[in-house]
């Protein structure tokens, strides 16, 4: 059996945007981490998993929280696609996308991720402790750590800028190895690091 | 069970959906007829009440793009027929009953088997007390006549 064309696709994804009739349009993207699933919603990405990640599990998470009218298409998130290759090859120094944390409904750690995105830039990480703080509760370190463990939206929330207070690199969702390749990219290696 | 994402059926079931498409409205118009159909099922989608059976919906959506395309063609040449629009917008089983209504009982029953009852070609051959080829070849000679009503 033939596969469907792209044209068709991409037709049947742009009528839906234009009608109104898509809960969540997603894209593939090749980056030098990885292929990575792009989901936008209406107010903006709200998940991105690596590869490693099962697909079918994060489109039904979103499926769950914002209706299952899902659709993919390039065309209509090329601006999403440009903005994420663009940093990722490290061409362009800011990722600034419209971004939704509604899949992370626990309140406080909703709060974390919003506290980090707002206030580490590129360039800068925080401790687990410090964020926790910042975010309300000095004590929560381990709050922290599992906001960012289930953090929705990696990359664009940037949890790979979160490090432990003891040295080292630490935990991240997408495996210790892309926290060191996104963190070389942003040019902030810890000094405690490098060899 | 919830709605599965809308788009990992069209990924599933999408080829097979685009020659049942063609054998309906031809080679030449299937994509469109399944462009609409699609669009017709997104619509519809959230409407659902079960998510049981979604591959044999998918067909009955497209059965009836189908036929409204063919339909619009006739209305383009034989002006004084009124428009006929379609309503079912769950592509329920009221609808697809509708739909077939004018055919034959035995074509009725294969179809029904098929994009209903979602039964592959062994299951109808079981209830039908026949052949799987036979069975595959009632289905068959059943669209053909679906279409013939209305091309």
């Amino acid at each position: 059996m033939t596969p469907l064309p792209d044209s068709l696709l991409e037709s049947v994804a742009a009528a839906a945007v234009r009608e109104g009739l898509a809960d969540a349009v997603f894209t593939r993207l090749s980056s030098p981490i990885g292929k990575l699933l792009v989901v936008n919603g209406p107010d903006g990405i709200v998940r991105l998993a690596f590869e490693e990640e099962a697909e079918d599990r994060a489109l039904a998470e979103v499926a769950a929280a914002l209706g299952p009218r899902i659709v993919a298409s390039d065309r209509e998130l090329t601006a999403e696609r440009d903005a994420l290759s663009e940093y990722l090859e490290g061409g362009s120094s800011v990722l600034d996308l419209p971004y939704d944390l509604r899949l992370m409904a626990a309140p406080f750690r909703h709060k974390v991720l919003e506290e980090l995105h707002r206030s580490v830039r590129r360039g800068e990480t925080v401790t687990y402790g410090e964020l926790a703080a910042r975010a309300g509760n000095p004590k929560a370190s381990r709050a922290v750590g599992s906001a960012c463990a289930r953090n929705p939206i990696p990359i664009v929330v940037p949890c790979h800028r979160v490090l432990p207070g003891s040295g080292g690199i630490g935990n991240y969702g997408g495996g210790p190895e892309r926290k060191r390749v996104l963190l070389e990219l942003e040019g902030v290696l810890p000094t405690s690091l490098t060899p | 069970m919830p709605l599965p994402p809308f788009w990992s059926l069209v990924e599933a079931h999408g080829d097979e959906l685009l020659v049942h498409a063609k054998r309906l409205a031809g080679d030449q118009h299937g994509e469109d007829v399944l462009q609409d159909a699609l669009l017709r099922a997104l619509r519809a989608y959230p409407k659902l009440r079960h998510a049981d059976h979604l591959r044999a919906w998918l067909y009955r959506v497209t059965m009836s793009a189908a036929m409204d395309f063919h339909r619009s063609r006739r209305r383009e040449t034989v002006m004084d027929e009124p428009p006929t629009v379609s309503t079912y917008d769950t592509y329920d089983d009221g609808a697809f009953e509708a739909l077939i209504a004018e055919l034959p009982e035995s074509a009725r029953s294969a179809l029904r088997l098929r994009f209903v009852d979602d039964l592959d070609y062994d299951g109808i051959a079981d209830r039908l007390g026949c052949s799987t080829v036979a069975a595959r070849q009632r289905v068959s000679t059943a669209v053909r006549s679906l279409r013939e009503t209305f091309a």
